[in-house]
C-alpha cells in the first residue's frame, strides 16, 4: 500500500458536507484569529513576568506589568475559543493528517488539556492575587512555561501530521507496536520559534500599542499610554527583521524535506521585510494602532496561507489534493450553520459594541445605535429557537 | 484504520471519561447559572433590588474565571482525549455534523464573549442594557446545549439516519428531545450548589444571603425531580431494545449505579437541607454537593457511553472502529464484511502483515519470543484495545495495589479462561453476548489473539498459569 493509497483509505468514507476548498478557507481564516490571541497571551505573560522581575515592577513598568497580567488570561480564553473552530475544519478535511498526529503522539495530546488548565489557572491567580505588586510571581512564571508547553505539543502534532511516510515507522519501529503516544516524533525549531515567541512579540508589540489608543479615549494616564506605544513600536521594529531572518531559516530547514523551499521563504521574508518598513516608518503608534493591528493580522494571514501550502505541498509528494476530497452538500446542516452564523455575529458584533464603548470612557455608556442593535440581535437569538424548533419538527415528522 | 493510543497509567477512554464529567459539570453550571442569574437580575430591575447586584457580581466572576474558560477548555480536552482514543468515532461525528459544530461555536462565541462583557459592564452600562446581556447569555447557554445533545444522542440512537443518510434525521434523533429536557432539569441542581457556593460566601449581615439560597434550592430541587421524571417517562422509553438489555447487564461495572443513585439522594438532601435551613449553609458543602454530583455524573455519563456497545455509534461502526454495516444512502459499505473475508493482518494501514511484524515483541509479548503471540498482540491492540486494557501500559499501580481498570486479563481471570484453547473457544461465541461484536479475521488469526490473550493473563496473574499447567496435565 503506497503512502497516497494509504491516505485515501484513513479519509471518512461520510465525506465532507460542504465543498472541501471553502472549509479549507474557512480552516486558514479561524486559525488566524487563534493564533493572534494565543500569542496575545504568550507576549502579555512574558511582558508581566519581565515587569516584575528585570524591571523590578517600578514606575511605568509596574503599570504594565498589571495591564499585562489582566490581558493574559482573558486572550487565553478567546485563543482557546478561536481554536475550536480551526479543530473543526480541519478534521473534516484533512481527518487522516489530524487523527494519525493525535493517536501517535496520544499521551501529550490527551494531556494537552491539563497543561492549558494549569497555565490558564496560574494565570488567573497572579492577576487575582499577584499582579498588584509582583507577589507570587512563580504563577506567573510557571504559567507561561505551561503555555510554552501547549503550544510545543500543537507544533508538534502538526509536524507529525505533515510527515505521513514516517507514520508507520514512529508506530511500528523494528516492528514492534508503540502504543504510549510519548515520543515527539516530529518537530521544527525555526518554524516554531517563528510561530510562537516571535509572533507572541509582535503580536504584545500591536496589543500595546492598540491598548494606548484605546485607553487614552478614556482619559487614563497619558505619559503611560505614550511611553507604552513607543515601546510597542520599539518592540515590533527589533523583532520584524528577525521574523523574516526565521522565516528564512524555516524555508531552508523544512523547506526542502517537501520541495516548499522558495514558497516558505519569499513570502516569509516579504512580510518580515514588510513589517519592518511599516513600523519603521509608523510615527504615531498610539493613533495609528489600528491600523497597525490590521496589518499585523493580514502579516498573519499571510503566514496562515504559507502554513497551509506547507501542508498541501506535502500532500501533493503523494498525489493527495483536497480537490479530489469526496464531498455532498448536506442542506440541513448548510441551512442550520447559514441561520447561526447571521444570528452569532449580530449578537457577537453588539457584544464587542457594548464591552467596547461601556470601558472607551469613564462612564460608561453605550450609544442609542448599539441599543438598538441589542434589540434587533436579541429578537434575533430568540427567533433562532423558533428556527430550530421547526428544523426539528420537520426532520421528525416530515423528512424521512 | 489509525495508529491506536492504549494510554498510559489509565485506559485512554479513562482520560476522556475524567474529562467528559468534569466538562458535563461545568457547562451545565453555566448554561442553568445564566438562567438564574436572569431570574435574580429581572427581579433587581423591576424590585429595584440593588443588593441582588453584590450577588449577581459574585457569581459573574466566578463563572467567568472558572466556568465559562474550564468549560471552554474541558470541551477542546474532550475533543483531543476522544481524538486519540477513538479517531473513527469522532470522525464520523465531525463528518457529519460539523456544520452543526460551527452553530454551536458561534453559540459558544456567545457565552464567552457574553461573560467578559456581563462581568465587565456591571455598574458601566444601564441596568437593561445589562439585563439584555444576561438574556443573551441565558439564551446563547442554551443554543450551545441544544446543538451538543443532537451529537451526543445521535451516536447511541441514529434513528432514520441509518436509513437516509441525512444528519438532520441523526441529529433529531429520537432521545434528542428527552435528553435536551433531561439536561436542561438536571443542572438547575448543580447551579444550586453553585448559587449556594456563591452566596454563602457572601457577608452574614447581606440582606438577601438567605433568600437566594432558598430560591436556588428550590430551583434546583425542582429540577431534580423533574429530570428523574423525564428520565422515566421519556427519555428510558426510547432507548434501543438492545440497550435497555444492557443496562443491568456487566458491562456497567460495579459500582457505577449505586455512585448515580447516592448522588440523587444526597443532592437532594443537601438541596433540601438548603431550602429548610438557609441561614446554616456553608461554602465547603456546596464544595462538597458539587464533588458528589461530579461523582453522578461520572457514572450517569459512563452509563450512557456503555449503553451504545459494542458499537461507537450505534447500527454503524463498532467500538473497535470498524464499519459493521452498510449506508447504501451514502454509498458506504461494511468494513467488517471484507475483512472477515481477507483476514486483518496487512489489510488495514497500521495493522501490520505477518511479515512486518517482528517476531519477538520483548516486554511487549513479556519476554515470550514467539510469532504468534506478536501477531496476537498486534490483532488485540486493533480488536480489543478500545474498550479493555491489553498490556500493562495502562494498568494503574498506586502504593503497591494493582488497579485492573479494563484490564483483559481480569476478564479472563474472572471467566476463569486460563489457556490458549479456552480462550480461543471463548472467542468464537462472544458475539452472543449482547455487549460484543464477533471477532473479525481468520481462524489462525483468531488464535493468536488467543496466544497473545494467554501469555497476558499469566503475566499478569501468574497463579493462572499453575492452574493452566495443572489443566493440561490433568487432561
Amino acid at each position: 500500500m503506497t503512502v497516497g493509497e494509504m491516505l485515501k483509505l484513513m479519509r471518512d468514507p461520510l465525506g465532507a458536507p460542504f465543498y472541501p476548498p471553502a472549509l479549507q478557507v474557512l480552516l486558514v481564516v479561524t486559525w488566524v484569529l487563534h493564533i493572534f490571541f494565543v500569542t496575545t497571551a504568550l507576549g502579555t505573560s512574558a511582558l508581566s513576568i519581565f515587569a516584575f522581575t528585570a524591571k523590578k515592577g517600578a514606575g511605568l513598568w509596574l503599570q504594565a506589568g498589571r495591564l499585562a497580567a489582566r490581558l493574559t488570561p482573558n486572550a487565553l480564553g478567546l485563543g482557546i475559543v478561536t481554536g475550536i473552530a480551526p479543530l473543526l475544519f480541519v478534521q473534516t478535511i484533512y481527518d487522516p493528517l489530524w487523527y494519525a498526529a493525535n493517536t501517535l503522539t496520544g499521551f501529550w495530546s490527551a494531556l494537552f488539556i491539563f497543561v492549558v488548565m494549569g497555565g490558564y489557572s496560574l494565570a488567573y491567580v497572579f492577576y487575582l492575587k499577584g499582579s498588584r505588586d509582583g507577589r507570587l510571581l512563580f504563577t506567573a512564571i510557571l504559567s507561561l512555561i505551561l503555555l510554552f508547553l501547549a503550544g510545543w505539543v500543537m507544533h508538534v502534532l502538526h509536524a507529525v501530521s505533515i510527515r505521513p511516510e514516517q507514520w508507520k515507522q514512529w508506530y511500528m519501529p523494528s516492528g514492534v507496536i508503540d502504543t504510549r503516544g510519548v515520543t515527539f516524533h516530529a518537530y521544527n525549531i525555526p518554524r516554531l520559534v517563528f510561530l510562537l515567541p516571535l509572533q507572541a512579540v509582535l503580536s504584545l508589540a500591536v496589543v500595546m500599542m492598540f491598548a494606548s489608543w484605546y485607553l487614552r479615549k478614556r482619559g487614563d494616564d497619558t505619559s503611560f499610554l505614550h511611553w507604552l506605544a513607543a515601546l510597542g513600536r520599539t518592540m515590533a521594529l527589533v523583532v520584524s527583521p528577525l521574523y523574516g531572518l526565521t522565516g528564512l531559516a524555516w524555508a531552508v530547514t523544512e523547506g526542502p524535506e517537501f520541495g516548499a523551499t522558495t514558497l516558505i521563504a519569499v513570502p516569509l521574508v516579504a512580510i518580515g521585510i514588510a513589517l519592518t518598513i511599516y513600523f519603521l516608518r509608523l510615527k504615531q503608534p498610539a493613533i495609528r494602532a489600528p491600523l497597525s493591528l490590521g496589518v499585523w493580522l493580514l502579516a498573519v494571514f499571510g503566514v496562515a496561507i504559507v502554513r497551509e501550502a506547507v501542508r498541501v505541498a506535502s500532500l501533493a509528494r503523494y498525489g493527495y489534493t483536497l480537490a479530489d476530497y469526496p464531498y455532498h452538500f448536506d442542506w440541513g446542516s448548510i441551512l442550520v450553520f447559514g441561520v447561526t452564523t447571521i444570528v452569532g455575529v449580530m449578537v457577537v458584533l453588539y457584544l464587542i459594541l457594548v464591552l467596547y464603548q461601556a470601558n472607551a470612557s469613564q462612564e460608561g455608556t453605550v450609544s442609542l445605535r448599539v441599543e438598538r442593535l441589542g434589540k434587533v440581535a436579541t429578537g434575533m437569538l430568540g427567533a433562532w429557537f423558533g428556527f430550530f424548533v421547526l428544523m426539528g419538527l420537520y426532520s421528525t415528522f416530515v423528512l424521512r | 484504520m489509525y495508529p491506536f493510543w492504549e494510554g498510559l497509567g489509565i485506559h485512554s477512554t479513562l482520560y476522556l471519561a475524567v474529562v467528559s464529567a468534569f466538562h458535563v459539570l461545568v457547562s451545565h453550571l453555566t448554561v442553568a447559572a445564566a438562567w438564574f442569574n436572569l431570574y435574580l437580575e429581572r427581579r433587581a430591575v423591576k424590585e429595584r433590588r440593588e443588593e441582588l447586584y453584590a450577588y449577581l457580581k459574585r457569581s459573574a466572576l466566578g463563572l467567568l474565571v472558572f466556568a465559562y474558560v474550564f468549560g471552554a477548555l474541558a470541551g477542546v480536552g474532550i475533543w483531543q482525549t476522544t481524538t486519540s482514543a477513538n479517531p473513527r468515532g469522532i470522525s464520523t461525528l465531525i463528518h457529519n455534523f460539523v456544520l452543526f459544530w460551527g452553530s454551536e461555536w458561534y453559540m459558544f462565541l456567545i457565552d464567552v464573549i457574553g461573560i467578559i462583557a456581563y462581568y465587565y459592564t456591571f455598574d458601566r452600562v444601564s441596568r437593561q442594557t445589562h439585563l439584555r446581556l444576561a438574556w443573551i447569555l441565558a439564551l446563547g447557554g442554551t443554543g450551545t446545549l441544544s446543538i451538543i445533545v443532537g451529537i451526543l444522542s445521535f451516536k447511541l440512537t441514529p434513528g432514520l439516519w441509518l436509513e437516509t443518510g441525512n444528519s438532520l434525521n441523526g441529529f433529531f434523533n429520537p432521545t434528542f428531545w428527552p435528553q435536551v429536557f433531561l439536561r436542561f432539569a438536571f443542572m438547575f441542581a448543580i447551579t444550586a450548589a453553585w448559587s449556594v457556593f456563591v452566596a454563602a460566601g457572601l457577608p452574614k449581615g447581606y440582606f438577601d444571603r438567605e433568600r437566594i439560597i432558598r430560591k436556588a434550592s428550590a430551583f434546583g430541587l425542582v429540577g431534580l425531580i423533574v429530570g428523574v421524571l423525564v428520565w422515566l417517562v421519556w427519555y428510558e422509553p426510547a432507548l434501543p431494545l438492545r440497550a435497555k438489555a444492557i443496562l443491568p447487564s456487566p458491562a456497567i461495572p460495579q459500582p457505577t449505579f449505586p455512585m448515580i443513585y447516592f448522588g440523587l439522594l444526597a443532592t437532594f438532601i443537601g438541596l433540601l437541607f438548603a431550602l429548610i435551613a438557609p441561614g446554616r449553609q456553608r461554602q465547603f458543602m456546596a464544595l462538597g454537593a458539587l464533588a458528589i454530583m461530579f461523582l453522578a455524573i461520572f457514572g450517569a455519563e459512563r452509563t450512557r457511553e456503555v449503553l451504545r456497545k459494542p458499537d461507537i455509534i450505534f447500527g454503524y461502526m463498532s467500538s473497535n472502529q470498524l464499519l459493521f454495516n452498510d449506508l447504501p444512502a451514502r454509498g458506504i459499505v461494511s468494513e467488517e464484511r471484507a475483512l472477515a473475508q481477507t483476514g486483518m493482518l496487512g489489510h488495514l494501514p497500521f495493522v501490520p502483515a505477518p511479515d512486518a511484524i517482528a517476531s519477538t515483541s520483548g516486554d511487549m509479548t513479556f519476554g515470550i519470543g514467539d510469532p504468534e503471540v506478536s501477531m496476537g498482540r498486534a490483532l488485540a491492540i486493533q480488536q480489543c484495545g478500545s474498550c479493555h486494557s491489553v498490556s500493562d501500559q495502562t494498568a494503574l499501580t498506586i502504593a503497591g495495589v494493582r488497579l485492573d481498570l479494563r484490564s483483559q486479563a481480569f476478564l479472563l481471570k474472572r471467566r476463569n479462561l486460563v489457556t490458549a484453547d479456552q480462550i480461543d473457544t471463548y472467542l468464537k461465541a462472544i458475539g452472543g453476548f449482547p455487549y460484543m461484536h464477533p471477532f473479525v479475521g481468520s481462524d489462525a488469526e483468531r488464535r493468536a489473539l488467543a496466544r497473545y490473550l494467554e501469555a497476558f493473563l499469566h503475566h499478569t496473574y501468574p497463579e493462572t498459569a499453575e492452574l493452566a499447567k495443572m489443566q493440561s496435565q490433568a487432561r
